[in-house]
């Protein structure tokens, strides 16, 4: 397999993965987007290993290892610090076992909540269940994973961006084409 | 670490790109090892010292990093 040809097949296996993560979040099947990102990298990983006109560049390597170890090491710290932040929840919550409110309270607080006016019925149909209020708390904790998912790509980036002009990967002289 | 690469290619003629070409990496990478932006490995300094058939410290001088 062709260098370019990788490349194509990248760029198809992450439109892939965007569809598989918009899937995921349109029918609420987090384990879609899980299987099919880590279906996705192997695949790209046995793709990479049959490229035939690969060239290993030892200065490329050493920019990535060095881009890769800082954005770990910075990306620890402050996973460590969130993860710590989470455990104080965690721990400071009552103990097990956890006895949910009864669903007649929650609908009836909802419901009374939604009445425009008067005493008239409210508009949510006694049939809808209210949402689970554990599953919203771990909704609002999926958007600060997302964060961390931001910040560990970005971090990557400005490394890389750092480490290549430090080993001058934009450097030109008098051969530039 | 200083190196006179760039000396020994013009003496061989040669071009960043060839001879990047004949050591397996790319034309940047004896860029950067030209402009001291990059030292190269063990394995590549002893690769450009057998190209030129000189020794290694022909190439390459260390300096002191002050």
């Amino acid at each position: 397999m062709k260098q370019n040809t990788f490349y194509i097949l990248a760029g198809i296996i992450g439109l892939i993965e965007v569809g598989a993560f918009w899937l995921s979040v349109r029918y609420m099947i987090p384990y879609l987007i899980t299987v099919v990102f880590i279906v996705g990298v192997v695949l790209l990983y046995l793709a990479w290993r049959r490229i035939s006109d690969r060239q290993v560049d030892e200065r490329v390597v050493l920019i990535n290892q060095k881009a890769g170890m800082a954005t770990f090491m910075v990306f620890w710290v402050i996973f460590f610090a969130i993860s710590l932040g989470s455990a104080v929840i965690g721990l400071g919550a009552p103990p097990l076992p956890h006895f949910p409110r009864p669903p007649a309270d929650i609908s009836g607080g909802i419901n009374k909540s939604l009445k425009p006016f008067g005493d008239g019925p409210g508009i949510l149909n006694e049939s809808i269940k209210p949402p689970d209020d554990g599953l919203i708390r771990l909704g609002h904790f999926g958007y600060l994973q997302l964060a961390l998912l931001f910040l560990m790509f970005f971090l990557y980036v400005g490394f890389r961006i750092y480490y290549a002009r430090k080993y001058g990967e934009w450097e030109n002289d008098e051969e530039q084409d | 670490m200083k190196n006179r690469i760039k000396v020994f290619r013009a003496m061989h003629d040669l071009t960043q790109d060839a001879l990047a070409h004949e050591l397996g990496v790319t034309r940047q990478t004896i860029l950067a090892i030209e402009k001291g932006k990059y030292d190269p490995s063990l394995d590549l300094a002893f690769k450009i010292a057998r190209y030129f058939k000189v020794s290694i410290e022909d190439v390459f001088t260390f300096e002191e990093i002050q």
